[in-house]
């Protein structure tokens, strides 16, 4: 089983990998959407540095969501999924492959270029670390809920807006303690509470989100 | 391992991660979630220039001045037992008033806390005016004290 | 006896029987009208001409009357689409399923005037019309919930996969729900934490609570009325359906 889920991952990465620059496109919106913030506010830095933690993780957000439509879908058109199905792993943990797959091709690489946006925004350094401990525990929670959202919609034509419009909601908690973690820092007041309600949170939703996306897609298969 | 025990497997590994978010969760709301200093916490700290902060606590009684510029609010910030001196240029809030509760935010400086937004908040207490000034009277007033003091100490 | 050996199991499978429910419904229907109807406007005339005015907002305050309990309903039928969704999904309760699908657009109803009206009293209170703070923008959060909820659901054709979707969705997003009844307490906002929380001391006048708990009752009464008419129409739509589906095969 433990073979199944690992071959799974690694198909599912060899296929990002072959997929060239459009398996990037979700770090190179980061990269745009960020730098476009200095472009519509203004240059000044004092601004910047007071928004740099928001401006980031919404960026990071809209990021995973943009890449949410394509979890399930490819397999899904091509009939891989049935396939899969088929096969030895229970279809929740086949969730939970998509998902570490869907984590490493878009959420390591916000995470790596993160930093980078953080000190063209001039954000505090007092931040830096936590900024990037809750992007290392809030993106995992991004991708599992946006599971939910990617099986919902499997079967549908234009499924892609409709991903948003019940996933933003849900991403919402996600957004306030990951912000407040930075803010909390770059503040004085501590970050701890709310990394550790973002720990609580990855671990609740990595039990619970699989057994729903799963539900999900076998109702799309029937 | 047959199905069945896998599947209790998962069951059980499910219920343990479980608990253990709720317990990290839990811990999170023990260490309490903070977001401002009250006047104490500030008293007891050095802060260099740069260091952004938030100061909450209620608007001290008889402390608000006003600048001949029209703009310049000089008043300050207390948790009834801390002072602290705050000026702020710029447009106040409606319900910004004596002895009601404030969250100013800005930067320590040698002069003083120098604000560069105020928040006002209202209580939850809805009671005719008689009522309010008969509680007032009797030195039971609970109003206006409450809110950010309480959680400030807290 | 058979219907003693029913009463026992009223709780789930009672109504499975849609046309034992519209007999029910039937029944009751009236009763909650006149509630619904006597309630809201006893309410309205306490609350808007007869309660004093409060001793620091003067009459503006007066929204609270129809802002607190449609806040309260907005928040009260997203648990009741999740319970119902819960049992739709887990025992396919055909019932449970519509009450689900037919609680939505009344919820969001609620949340929309919860914050229209909040916005209509910040005016006048915080000197604008919309603060992104975390209970208002949290009540937008709820919104949003119940459009994507209802949006889900219709992008189905197959109604009953739409229902268990849609149902899939109402579980997740119920983690949202303590996070919005609580931000008031957790985050420093603007918005003055809940009026009637505490029983021992709630920090309202008596006087003042009584239109408030009646607007109460009657939106309750009134979601029951808008609820029974949704579902009627809900299950004549579907005998419908049935009924093409037949003759189609003949």
């Amino acid at each position: 089983m433990v073979t199944a889920f690992f071959s799974l991952v690694g198909r599912d990465l060899r296929l990002a990998m072959r997929g060239g620059i459009g398996s990037l496109v979700a770090v190179v919106f980061f990269v745009i959407a960020a730098s476009l913030f200095p472009l519509g506010v203004g240059p000044e830095s004092a601004l910047l540095e007071r928004i740099a933690p928001g401006v980031l993780w919404v960026c990071a957000l809209l990021a995973t969501m943009l890449s949410l439509d394509r979890m399930f879908q490819d397999d899904y058109d091509d009939g891989s999924l049935e396939v899969i199905a088929l096969g030895p792993l229970p279809l929740e943990l086949v969730v939970l492959a998509k998902v570490l797959a869907h984590w490493l091709t878009t959420g390591l690489p916000l995470i790596i270029a993160a930093p980078v946006l953080a000190v063209l925004l001039n954000m505090s350094t007092q931040g830096f670390a936590v900024l990037m401990i809750s992007l290392l525990l809030g993106t995992p929670i991004l991708s599992l809920i946006g599971s939910v959202g990617a099986a919902l919609t499997v079967g549908l034509k234009r499924g892609g807006v409709l991903i948003s419009l019940m996933v933003l909601p849900l991403y919402v908690p996600v957004l306030i303690f990951a912000v407040g973690a930075v803010e909390g820092a770059i503040f004085g007041l501590g970050a701890e509470a709310n990394l550790l309600i973002l720990a609580g949170g990855f671990l609740f939703f990595l039990v619970l989100t699989p057994p729903a996306s799963a539900a999900a897609l076998r109702m799309a298969l029937e | 391992m047959k199905r069945k025990n896998r599947r209790l497997l998962f069951v059980g590994l499910g219920l343990a991660a479980l608990g253990l978010a709720a317990a990290l969760i839990l811990l999170a709301f023990d260490d309490n979630l903070v977001f401002f200093f009250s006047p104490t916490e500030v008293e007891g700290r050095e802060f260099t220039a740069e260091q952004r902060l938030r100061i909450g606590g209620l608007v001290e009684e008889g402390s608000v001045v006003r600048d001949d510029d029209g703009l310049t609010v000089r008043f300050n910030i207390t948790d009834l037992s801390t002072a602290v001196a705050v000026t702020y240029k710029g447009v106040l809030p409606d319900l910004f008033d004596e002895g009601q509760g404030v969250i100013a935010e800005g930067h320590m400086l040698s002069g003083g806390f120098v604000a560069n937004e105020i928040l006002a908040k209202h209580d939850e207490n809805y009671m005719p005016r008689e009522v309010a000034d008969a509680l007032k009277k009797s030195g039971q007033w609970q109003g206006t004290e409450g809110n950010v003091g309480e959680e400030a100490e807290e | 006896m058979a219907v003693k050996k029913k009463k026992a199991g009223i709780g789930i499978h009672f109504f499975a029987n849609p046309a034992r429910f519209l007999r029910f419904a039937r029944k009751i229907f009236p009763w909650v009208t006149i509630i619904a109807i006597a309630c809201i406007a006893a309410a309205l005339v306490l609350g808007l001409a007869v309660v004093p005015a409060d001793y620091r907002q003067g009459d503006a305050y007066r929204i609270i009357f129809v802002h607190v309990p449609s806040s309260w309903m907005a928040l009260m039928i997203y648990v009741i689409i999740a319970v119902a969704s819960a049992a739709g999904f887990i025992w396919r309760h055909p019932l449970a399923d519509l009450v689900a699908k037919s609680s939505a657009p009344i919820g969001a109803c609620f949340t929309l005037i919860s914050l229209v009206t909040g916005s209509l009293w910040g005016q006048p209170m915080w000197g604008t019309w919309w603060v992104w703070d975390a209970r208002i923008t949290s009540m937008l959060v709820l919104f949003f919930l119940y459009l994507g909820y209802i949006a889900l659901h219709s992008a189905y054709d197959d109604p009953t996969k739409g229902a268990r979707a849609a149902a899939i969705l109402a579980l997740v997003g119920v983690v949202n729900i303590p996070i919005i009844k609580f931000s008031v307490d957790w985050w420093n906002t603007l918005h003055q934490p809940a009026t009637i929380s505490k029983f021992d001391r709630p920090s309202m006048d008596a006087s003042m609570i009584a239109p408030l708990l009646l607007m109460v009752v009657g939106f309750i009464a009134f979601y029951l009325v808008v609820l029974i008419i949704r579902l009627r129409s809900e299950i004549a739509a579907r005998r419908i359906r049935n009924l093409r589906l037949a003759q189609t095969g003949n």
